[in-house]
């Protein structure tokens, strides 16, 4: 694999370290399988595009697109505190309606960015023949300063009682947590990671198109299973940590199968590889806790017969 | 001080399984009182708990805690004035947050929830204090998952979370019903220990006759969802378990014959 192509998985792993963030406040956080991912992450990426393409400030583009995600995050936790609708039906209602909402944002299936104005413009002007490595290096500050600043809210008062909301709901509200606020804040926090993903996302490729977002989910899901895989530890620090590193390893890896030609694969092949990676990793920790169960049963047994 | 006024409950209404879990439950407890409540399975003793605690709002009847109408306000605005004790040792504390953690969320109950760090080097020195007084040595495991307790030990550090900040009145449902009868006695000692030093006005749910006997300055009992039976004092402190069980039957049996002479 070149050196280009190992950082533009490591530029893509970067952005989904974004998603896996977002994934693992609504899965793991506040318990709420939210698939409004596929849906949120374009939303950024149309919201942005489309600023980008009219001549706004990019900087100011990518926050409109994050604002854009943290509503869709909240009007899919309305729907599910207020109207009592299933947590999953919830998100795939708000993931669907999305769809014409980017269509009409967008006012077609694609918009390009070809030559704009994007937020690594100003970083790559200075040095224009590293455009593959700075690109990477401004996602990993935004990676590292995400990843920090949901560390330090989640020790604080009112992140610790968004995590006991999805450990504990009952007790979370006998301790005078308002569970419902907080499913709403964390939906909207989720859903603002993804779509600062889809945001910085279209504009490392050259634009948006409204099926980018096909699939997000699962990826930002199997970047979580496969850093928990890795790392596995209770801290919020550990988790999110592993959450980028899932992310980046997950896209190291697909990149790798894609590359390898003696395997076959192609690009085509990528939801495939998708679906082994994170069954894999499912699997792993049993794995591993069985072959550990059979080395102490030889080792005991070993020692038996050595005392004897 | 607490004051339950003719509150009914139905669940499920106009269905087969219609059931009137509360049907006009009174109560008034003063300031400072401990109060034990008894009844059979179906009495609705759990009913009343969570219509006071507001994990359920009461179809009729009004509920004042310290002088304030709390009869529409939910589990979470209520919980500055109320503070619980679950059946479940899994229920009233998050297994998946550390020990300190999880006081460092009942340090909150009933105050707002900022940006501020939730620990602090002089909270942490608090709960390890507080903790050394369970003498369960949990102060050198401030931040062990809640998960590794035991039951007793999870029920005793639930006591403590209960008792952290002030509260009107500390609700206890069954909490001792899931435990070995050495460890319930422990926590049993325990509740009494820390309802008394700090003066708390509180009600405990309970199964066991000999507890609501034991445990407390009063003892009502509920049937069909009404308190039939209210001892206290003198009367009380005489009173033995057989004493109780008599006046038990005797209740139901007036309590059927009164509903016999409604329904005839």
């Amino acid at each position: 694999m070149s050196l280009i192509a190992l950082l533009g998985a490591t530029e893509i792993g970067l952005i989904f370290a974004l998603v896996a963030l977002g994934v693992l406040i609504s899965f793991r956080i506040l318990n709420f399988p939210d698939l409004t991912a596929d849906g949120s992450f374009p939303l950024g990426g149309a919201v942005a595009a489309t600023l980008i393409a009219g001549g706004h400030d990019p900087w100011l583009a990518t926050l409109a697109g994050t604002s854009a995600g943290a509503v869709a995050g909240l009007i899919t936790a309305w729907l599910n505190v207020r109207l009592n609708i299933l947590q999953l039906l919830a998100s795939i209602l708000v993931m669907i309606a999305l769809y014409s909402v980017n269509l009409r944002i967008m006012g077609a299936p694609n918009m390009p960015l070809i030559g704009a104005d994007t937020v690594f413009s100003p970083f790559i002007a200075r040095a224009p023949d590293s455009q593959y490595l700075i690109q990477p290096l401004v996602l990993a500050v935004i990676v590292v300063i995400a990843k920090l600043a949901l560390d330090a809210f989640f020790a604080s008062q009112s992140g610790l009682a968004m995590r006991a909301t999805g450990a504990n709901a009952r007790m979370a509200r006998a301790q005078g947590v308002a569970t419902e606020r907080m499913v709403l804040l964390g939906m909207a926090i989720s859903n603002a990671l993804i779509a600062l993903a889809g945001a910085l996302y279209v504009q490392t490729q050259g634009g948006a198109d409204i099926s980018m977002g096909i699939g997000t989910i699962v990826v930002g899901l199997a970047a979580v299973i496969i850093g928990e895989t890795l790392i596995p530890g209770r801290t919020i620090m550990v988790a999110t940590l592993a959450a980028v590193l899932g992310a980046l390893v997950y896209r190291l890896f697909i990149a790798l199968a894609l590359n390898a030609d003696f395997i076959g694969l192609q690009a085509q092949d990528l939801n495939l590889i998708t679906a082994l990676l994170v069954g894999f990793a499912l699997v792993l920790p049993s794995l591993k806790r069985k072959f550990a169960a059979k080395r102490s049963a030889v080792t005991k047994g070993s020692t038996a017969h050595d005392a004897r | 001080m607490m004051r339950a006024n003719g509150l009914y409950k139905t669940f499920n209404p106009g269905t087969p399984i219609e059931n009137p879990a509360l049907r006009g439950a009174s109560l008034d407890i003063p300031q400072g009182q401990f109060v034990t409540v008894i009844g059979s399975n179906g009495a609705g003793k759990s009913t009343f708990l969570n219509a006071i605690s507001g994990d359920l709002i009461v179809d009729q009847g009004t509920i004042e805690i310290a002088g304030r109408d709390v009869t529409r306000l939910n589990a979470w605005q209520r919980a500055g004035l109320v503070a619980r004790v679950f059946q479940d040792p899994m229920a009233g504390t998050c297994e998946a947050l550390s020990i300190e953690e999880n006081l460092a969320i009942a340090w909150q109950r009933g105050e707002g929830r900022g940006l501020k760090g939730a620990l602090n080097a002089s909270l942490r020195s608090l709960f390890r204090d507080k903790l050394a007084t369970l003498k369960l040595g949990l102060e050198n495991r401030l931040s062990d998952r809640m998960g590794l307790l035991s039951g007793g030990q999870r029920q005793a550090v639930s006591l403590l979370m209960a008792s952290l900040k002030p509260s009107q009145i500390l609700l206890l449902d069954e909490h001792t019903a899931a435990l070995d009868p050495k460890t319930a006695a422990f926590v049993l000692e325990l509740t009494d220990q820390i309802v008394r030093e700090n003066q708390l006005t509180a009600m405990m749910v309970t199964h066991s006759m000999r507890q609501a006997l034991d445990h407390g300055d009063r003892t009502v009992m509920l049937h069909q969802g009404r308190v039939v039976l209210d001892v206290s004092g003198e009367e009380r402190a005489r009173m033995d378990v057989p004493d109780l069980l008599a006046m038990f039957e005797r209740t139901r049996g007036e309590a059927i014959a009164d509903d016999a002479l409604l329904l005839g």
